[in-house]
C-alpha cells in the first residue's frame, strides 16, 4: 500500500509540470498569434496521431532514453555527467567506422559496432571520472568542455580521413554502411527500429540494478552521502571510474543506434543537432534519476519534439514551442526539488533540532 | 611565425577576452557568496539575443546594450528566487537556465525575425571602436589597445572597480562575509539573502554585457547557441582566478588568447575542427592546475550536522 | 530587573521546545540556565537574541516590553550571543571579526587602520589581550572564544549570553573565561550562561534557572543549592546504576605503532601514537576536542593515510589499507559525527542499516529484501528505535533514535574491535543508558572497545584504561579505577603526568 501511495505522489509533480508546461506554451502561442487549441491538437497529431507519427514518436524516444538513462545513473551516484553528447557522438562515430571497416559477416559486424561504440563512449566518459578522483577536476565542467572537444574531433574525423567522396554532396560524413549491418525495422515503413526494444530492455535492466544489486546500493550510498559511503568501505575513485563508463556506456548504446538503426551512416552534427544528449538529461532531471520515470520522460520530450514538427507543417506556430514548453518543465521541476527540500526542512524541525 | 603572433592576433585576442572576463567576474562574485553559478552560458545568450533585439527595434547601441542587461538580469533573477528563496539545488537551476536560455532564444528567433539559425543585418550598426588618444600613438601598444568596442574597455574598469569594491569598501567587506560564513553573518544581522541577490543581478548583468560583447562586438549577428561554451570557459576562469577579479582577468586572457589564436590557426591551413579544439583543450588542462575544494568538503558542508 | 522573559512557549509542530517559561536576569548578575540535551535552552536563548520568534510569550527590557524580528534589534538592545559554534570567520583577521556589522569607515571605505585601533583600545580596557592582525583561523579556540566575546562588547553589549561557552577549552582556559566573567560583571555586565557542567556553573553564577523538556523546573540561588540537588532536577529520576564486572583482558586486538600524520600545519596532526586494546576491555580516549582524536579514528578505520607507523588489527598489518579490508579484518565504527559519517539521510531505514552487513544481507551481488528486513526489524525492536517504517527516510528520525540505529549497526558486525566515537552526544538520556549498556555488554562477551568522548564524565564511566590526548599525542595513560578527575584535566591541558599507570 505504502509503495503504491509513494508510486503515485511521485506522480503528481510532474504531471503538474506538464500542465504548468502546456500553460504557458500557450501564452507563446498567443504571442505568436497562433490558435492555442488547434496548435496543440496538431501537436498530438504529429505525436500519436497515427501509426506512423506514433512510431516515429518512439524512434525519436530510442536515444533520449539510452541517454538518460546513463545520466541517471551517474546522478544517483552522485555525480554531474553532462558530457552524454560527446559521448554519443563518439561512440556514433566508432561505431560507424567498425561497421564500415571491420571484415566479416553483417552479424559480427554489428556486435563489433555496438562493442566498440559502448567501450569509447565509455572510456570517454570513465576519463571525466579518472580526471575528478585523481586530480580533483571538477566533473561538472570537464564534461562539459569535453563535449566540444568530442564533437570537433568526430566532425574532424569525417570531414578528413574517412569522409564519403562518393558522392557529389560536400557534408561531412562517412560512407554508408553495409546493408547487412542495418538493425531491422520493428515495423514495414515505419523508423521505429529494434534501438527501441533494447531501450526498453536497459531500462528495466538499470531500474533492477540500482535497486537490487549490491553494487547499485553502494552507487546510491555513494551519491547520497559520500563520506558515509567511505565510511562504510564503498571506494568513491573504482565507482566513481565504474558509473562514469557505465553512464557513457548508454550515451554510446544511443550513438550506435542511431547510426545502426535510422542513420545508416555518421554525419556531422546530425546528433547534436537533434538534442539528442540534452534532451536526455532533461528526461533525467524530470523523472528525479529513477530509470522508469527517465524512460517515460523521454517518450513525453520526444513526443513534444515530434508534435512540435506537426505544429510547423500544419500551423503557422515555428517548432520551437516545444523548446519552450520543455524549458519550463524542466525548470519548474528544479523547483520540485525545492518543495521537497522545504518539507524536509519543516520535517527537520519537528525533530526537536533545538540543540 | 612572425606572422601568426602579429599585432591584430594580440588585438583579437583582447575583443574575444570580453565576453569571456565579463562573464567570469560575474561567476566570480556568485562564488563570492557561495552560489557555483552554471548559468552563465544561459545568461550570456539571452544578453546577447536581446541586445540584438535591443538594436533591431531602435537601433541604438545605447538601448541594445541597456536591453541585454535588463534581460539577463530578469533571469538572473529567476536564479536568485528559486536558489535563495526555494532553496533549490544552485546547480540545477543553472543548468536548468541554460536550457531556458537556449529554447526562448530559439523560439524568439522564428517569433520575431522569423528566421532559424541565425539573424543577420548588414546594416545593422556593432558596438563603436574607440581610439584611445595618446594611446593609440604608442607603437604595437596602441594598436593592441586602441580601437577596441566600448565593452572592452568596460571589462577593464569593472575588473578594477570589482577589486576595489570587494578588497576596500565596508559593503565589499559584507559580501565577503557572508560568502565565508552565512551563518556567523546572519547572526550579526547581515541580510544574507539580499546580498545574495545582488550578487546574482550584478552577475547577470556582468552576462548580459558579456553577450552584448558577443554579438555586437565580435560580430553583429546573432546565431543558435552562439555561446558556444564561453560561459563554461568563464567558469573554469573564476575557479582558476581564486574568484579575484584581477586573477580571474589573467586567466580569461589566456582563454581570449587561445580562441584568437585558434581562429588564426586557421590561416595556416590547419583544419578548423582541430583548432577550436585549442581552447578547450588548454582549459581542461589549466584545471589541472586547480584543485576544487574536493568532494570531502563539498559533503561536509551539506551533511554536517546543521548546528 | 535588566531583563525578563514571560511565559514563553515555542513550539515547532508538535514539538514543544519551550513551554511557559519565567526566566529572569538582574544588572551585574550571572544566571546560568542548565539543562539536559534537548531541553530547550538554546532554544530559549535563540529567542532573546533574536533568531527565533516565541509562539507565545513576552520579552521586557527594563521593563518595556520588546518584540525582536531578529539579531539586529537585540544588539540594538544590548544584548550580545557567543554560540557554542564560535560566529567567525576564519580567513579574515582578529580586528576584521570584532568590527563587522560596525566597521569604522571613510566614505564607503573600510578603514582597517582604525579598526586595529579599536580592537586594542577595546582589548586594553577589558583587560583580554589579542594580536588584531591574526587571521581567526590560526588562533587557538580559546582565543577565538575571546574574539567572540570582544566582538559582542564591541557591539555595546550590556548582556551577555554565553552557549555552553568551556566544551572546547582546555582547564586552564576555562579559568581564565570565569576570571573575565568575573572581571566584567564587576564592571556592570550581566551574563547569562548555558550550561551542563555543574561544577563551573557551582563556581561561577549567581543564581541557576533549570530547564527539563521544555519546561523550568526551578530556580535557585547557587549559594543554597549544591550539584546533587541540581542533576536531580535536570533529569528528574534517578539514574540506573551501571553494573559493571571485572574485566577479562585477553590478547591484543588492536596494536598502534608509531603513528603519524604530518598535515599541512606546523604541529603534526597524529605524533608517534602508540598503544594497544585488547580483548574485554575499554580504552578511553579523552582530550578536549581538535587535539587529533578524529585524524586518529579516522587513521585506524583508514580514512586517512597516515606518513609514519603501522596499525595492526587481530595481528594482521592494515597499514595503508583499504576502509574495507579493515572492515573484513574485524572493525565496526560508531562515527563522531552522524549526519557527517553516519547516515545518508535521503536513504531509508532499512538502507542505512545494511551498510558493512553486505555479506549478509545480499545473495551473488543481489541484496536479500527478507535478510534486510529480519535484522534491521530485528534491531529496531531490541533498540526501541522510533521509526514510522523501515522505509523510512533517515532524516525523519530524531538525533537520538538515529544515533540508536547506528549503534545498533555497528554493535551487530559482532566484531573484535569496536570504536565508539562520542556514542551519546546530543541523545537524551534513556538513549544514552541503553547506549552505555550495550557497549559494556560488548566488553564483557570480549570485545575490544576504543571508546572517544569529549565528555569527561562518560570516559570515567565506561572505561577501563584512559589515555589522555594533546596535541596529537598520547601524554598519558592512566588506570581508570584510580584516576582522577583532576588528574586527567591536567593531562588534557599539556600538563605533566602525575602517577602515570
Amino acid at each position: 500500500m505504502d509503495k503504491l501511495k509513494s508510486t503515485l505522489q511521485s506522480l503528481v509533480q510532474p504531471l503538474l509540470a506538464v500542465l504548468v508546461g502546456l500553460l504557458v506554451g500557450a501564452i507563446a502561442i498567443l504571442i505568436v498569434g497562433g490558435d492555442i487549441l488547434e496548435t496543440y491538437r496538431e501537436m498530438w497529431k504529429g505525436a500519436f496521431g497515427s501509426f506512423y507519427f506514433l512510431t516515429n514518436t518512439l524512434a525519436r524516444a530510442t536515444p533520449i532514453i539510452l541517454v538518460g538513462l546513463g545520466v541517471a545513473l551517474a546522478f544517483r551516484a552522485g555525480f554531474f555527467n553532462m558530457g552524454s553528447e560527446g559521448q554519443m557522438v563518439l561512440g556514433a562515430l566508432s561505431a560507424a567506422l567498425t561497421a564500415l571497416y571491420i571484415p566479416g559477416p553483417g552479424w559480427v559486424k554489428i556486435i563489433a559496432a555496438f562493442a566498440a561504440a559502448v567501450v569509447v563512449a565509455g572510456l570517454w566518459s570513465a576519463l571525466a571520472g579518472w580526471l575528478d578522483s585523481k586530480f580533483g577536476m571538477n566533473l561538472l565542467i570537464t564534461t562539459l568542455l569535453l563535449n566540444y572537444i568530442a564533437t570537433l574531433f568526430a566532425g574532424y574525423m569525417v570531414a578528413y580521413p574517412f569522409k564519403d567522396r562518393s558522392g557529389s554532396a560536400a557534408l561531412s560524413q562517412t560512407e554508408m554502411i553495409d546493408a547487412s549491418v542495418m538493425l531491422p525495422k520493428l515495423f514495414q515503413g515505419m523508423t521505429v527500429h529494434v534501438g527501441f526494444i533494447i531501450a526498453i530492455v536497459a531500462t528495466l535492466a538499470l531500474h533492477f540494478f540500482i535497486n537490487s544489486t549490491t553494487k547499485g546500493y553502494e552507487i546510491r550510498m555513494l551519491g547520497g552521502n559520500p563520506l558515509f559511503a567511505s565510511y562504510g568501505g564503498v571506494s568513491r575513485g573504482k565507482l566513481m571510474v565504474m558509473s562514469m563508463f557505465i553512464s557513457g556506456a548508454f550515451a554510446g548504446l544511443a550513438g550506435v543506434s542511431e547510426v545502426l538503426g535510422t542513420q545508416y551512416r555518421f554525419l556531422d552534427g546530425s546528433l547534436t543537432s537533434a538534442n539528442y544528449a540534452w534532451s536526455g538529461i532533461m528526461a533525467t532531471l524530470l523523472a528525479n534519476s529513477n530509470p522508469i520515470g527517465t524512460a517515460i520522460a523521454s517518450l513525453l520530450l520526444a513526443a513534444l519534439q515530434t508534435g512540435g514538427m506537426g505544429v510547423e507543417r500544419n500551423t503557422d506556430v515555428p517548432l520551437e514551442i516545444s523548446s519552450i514548453i520543455q524549458a519550463v518543465l524542466i525548470l519548474f521541476i528544479s523547483a520540485k526539488f525545492t518543495i521537497s527540500f522545504i518539507k524536509r526542512k519543516k520535517a527537520g524541525a519537528k525533530d526537536g533540532s533545538a540543540v | 611565425m612572425d606572422q601568426l603572433f602579429d599585432v591584430s592576433l594580440f588585438a583579437a585576442a583582447l575583443r574575444m577576452v570580453a565576453p569571456i572576463l565579463l562573464a567570469a567576474l560575474g561567476g566570480a562574485i556568485c562564488a563570492r557568496v557561495g552560489l557555483f553559478n552554471v548559468g552563465l552560458e544561459g545568461l550570456i545568450l539571452i544578453g546577447a539575443f536581446s541586445a540584438i533585439l535591443g538594436n533591431y527595434l531602435t537601433g541604438s547601441i545605447a538601448v541594445a546594450i541597456l536591453f541585454a542587461m535588463g534581460f539577463s538580469l530578469l533571469f538572473s533573477l529567476l536564479l536568485a528566487y528559486m536558489s535563495i528563496n526555494l532553496q533549490a539545488n544552485v546547480i540545477i537551476v543553472g543548468i536548468a537556465l541554460n536550457f531556458l536560455a537556449a529554447g526562448l532564444t530559439t523560439f524568439a528567433l522564428r517569433a520575431i525575425f522569423n528566421v532559424k539559425g541565425a539573424y543577420y543585418d548588414k546594416d545593422m550598426k556593432g558596438l563603436p571602436k574607440l581610439d584611445i588618444p595618446v594611446l593609440k600613438d604608442i607603437p604595437w601598444l596602441g594598436d593592441v589597445l586602441s580601437g577596441q568596442s566600448i565593452l572592452v574597455y568596460a571589462a577593464i574598469v569593472i575588473v578594477i572597480v570589482l577589486q576595489f569594491y570587494l578588497f576596500r569598501t565596508v559593503s565589499g567587506f559584507r559580501l565577503l562575509a557572508a560568502g565565508e560564513n552565512p551563518v556567523a553573518s546572519r547572526s550579526l544581522g547581515l541580510n544574507v539573502k539580499k546580498i545574495q541577490y545582488a550578487a546574482v543581478l550584478i552577475s547577470g548583468a556582468l552576462c548580459g554585457l558579456a553577450g552584448a560583447q558577443l554579438s555586437l562586438g565580435n560580430v553583429t549577428m546573432f546565431t543558435e547557441g552562439m555561446t558556444n561554451g564561453r560561459g563554461f570557459i568563464a567558469l573554469v576562469a573564476t575557479m582558476l582566478g581564486q574568484s579575484n577579479p584581477i586573477g580571474v582577468a589573467g586567466a580569461s586572457m589566456l582563454f581570449g588568447f587561445m580562441e584568437a589564436l585558434s581562429y588564426r590557426l586557421q590561416n595556416f591551413s590547419v583544419p578548423s575542427n582541430i583548432t577550436a579544439m585549442l581552447p578547450f583543450v588548454v582549459t581542461i588542462i589549466a584545471m589541472i592546475f586547480f584543485k576544487s575544494s574536493g568532494y570531502k568538503n563539498e559533503a561536509k558542508k551539506s551533511s554536517g550536522s546543521s548546528r | 530587573m535588566l531583563l525578563e522573559m514571560d511565559s514563553i512557549t515555542k513550539s515547532y509542530g508538535l514539538v514543544r521546545a519551550n513551554q511557559n517559561v519565567n526566566f529572569n536576569l538582574r544588572k551585574g548578575e550571572v544566571h546560568a540556565l542548565i539543562g539536559e540535551n534537548g531541553a530547550g535552552k538554546t532554544t530559549l536563548m535563540r529567542i532573546l537574541y533574536g533568531m527565533e520568534s516565541p509562539t507565545s510569550g513576552q520579552i521586557k527590557i527594563d521593563g518595556k516590553p520588546v518584540t525582536f524580528h531578529d539579531p539586529t534589534d537585540a544588539i540594538k538592545h544590548k544584548i550580545g550571543m557567543v554560540h557554542q559554534h564560535f560566529m567567525l570567520f576564519p580567513a579574515f583577521s582578529i580586528a576584521e571579526n570584532i568590527v563587522i556589522g560596525g566597521e569604522p569607515k571613510k566614505g564607503i571605505v573600510f578603514d582597517r587602520k582604525q579598526a586595529i585601533e579599536q580592537t586594542i583600545a577595546l582589548s586594553e580596557q577589558y583587560g583580554m589581550p589579542v594580536d588584531p592582525k591574526k587571521k581567526v583561523a590560526d588562533c587557538s579556540l580559546g582565543m577565538q572564544q575571546r574574539v567572540e566575546i570582544l566582538k559582542v562588547l564591541y557591539q555595546g553589549a550590556e548582556t551577555i549570553i554565553l552557549d555552553e561557552p568551556t566544551g572546547v577549552l582546555t582547564p586552564l582556559e576555562v579559568k581564565e573565561l570565569l576570571a573575565s566573567i568575573k572581571a566584567l560583571t564587576a564592571k556592570g555586565k550581566s551574563f547569562i550562561i548555558i550550561s551542563h557542567k555543574l561544577s563551573e556553573i557551582m563556581e561561577v553564577s549567581d543564581r541557576i534557572t533549570v530547564l527539563r523538556d521544555g519546561v523550568v523546573t526551578g530556580t535557585v540561588n547557587a549559594s543554597e543549592t549544591n550539584e546533587e540537588q541540581l542533576s536531580r532536577m535536570m533529569v528528574g529520576r534517578e539514574l540506573i546504576k551501571l553494573e559493571r564486572s571485572e574485566a577479562k583482558i585477553g590478547k591484543p586486538v588492536l596494536e598502534l605503532n608509531d603513528v603519524t600524520i604530518v598535515g599541512n600545519k606546523t604541529k603534526p596532526l597524529l605524533e608517534d601514537v602508540q598503544f594497544n586494546v585488547h580483548e574485554g576491555e575499554i580504552v578511553g580516549v579523552a582530550g578536549i576536542s581538535g587535539n587529533g582524536q578524529s585524524e586518529l579514528l579516522q587513521a585506524i578505520s583508514g580514512l586517512m593515510p597516515i606518513d609514519r607507523g603501522t596499525i595492526a588489527l587481530q595481528e594482521k598489518n592494515i597499514t595503508g589499507a583499504s576502509v574495507k579490508m579493515i572492515r573484513e579484518s574485524g572493525l565496526a565504527h560508531i562515527p563522531e559525527d552522524r549526519y557527517l559519517w553516519g547516515v545518508s539521510k535521503e536513504a531509508t531505514v532499512s538502507d542505512n542499516g545494511i551498510m558493512g552487513h553486505l555479506s549478509r544481507t545480499s545473495k551473488r551481488g543481489m541484496l536479500d529484501g527478507k535478510a534486510i528486513r529480519t535484522l534491521v526489524s530485528g534491531w529496531v525492536e531490541r533498540f526501541g528505535i522510533k521509526t514510522g517504517s523501515l522505509h523510512t527516510k533517515a532524516q525523519y528520525l530524531s538525533g537520538g533514535n538515529l544515533q540508536k540505529l547506528i549503534v545498533a549497526r555497528e554493535i551487530a558486525q559482532q566484531t573484535p574491535f569496536l570504536i565508539a566515537a562520542e556514542p551519546t552526544r546530543g541523545v537524551d538520556v534513556g538513549a544514552m543508558e541503553i547506549i552505555h549498556g550495550e557497549l559494556l555488554k560488548r566488553r564483557d562477551e570480549g570485545a575490544a572497545i576504543l571508546l572517544v568522548s569529549s565528555e569527561l564524565t562518560e570516559i570515567m564511566k565506561l572505561s577501563d584504561r584512559i589515555l589522555v590526548m594533546y596535541e596529537g599525542k598520547v601524554v598519558g595513560e592512566l588506570d581508570a579505577a584510580t584516576a582522577t578527575e583532576e588528574q586527567i584535566s591536567l593531562l588534557m591541558a599539556g600538563g605533566k603526568a602525575v602517577g602515570q599507570a
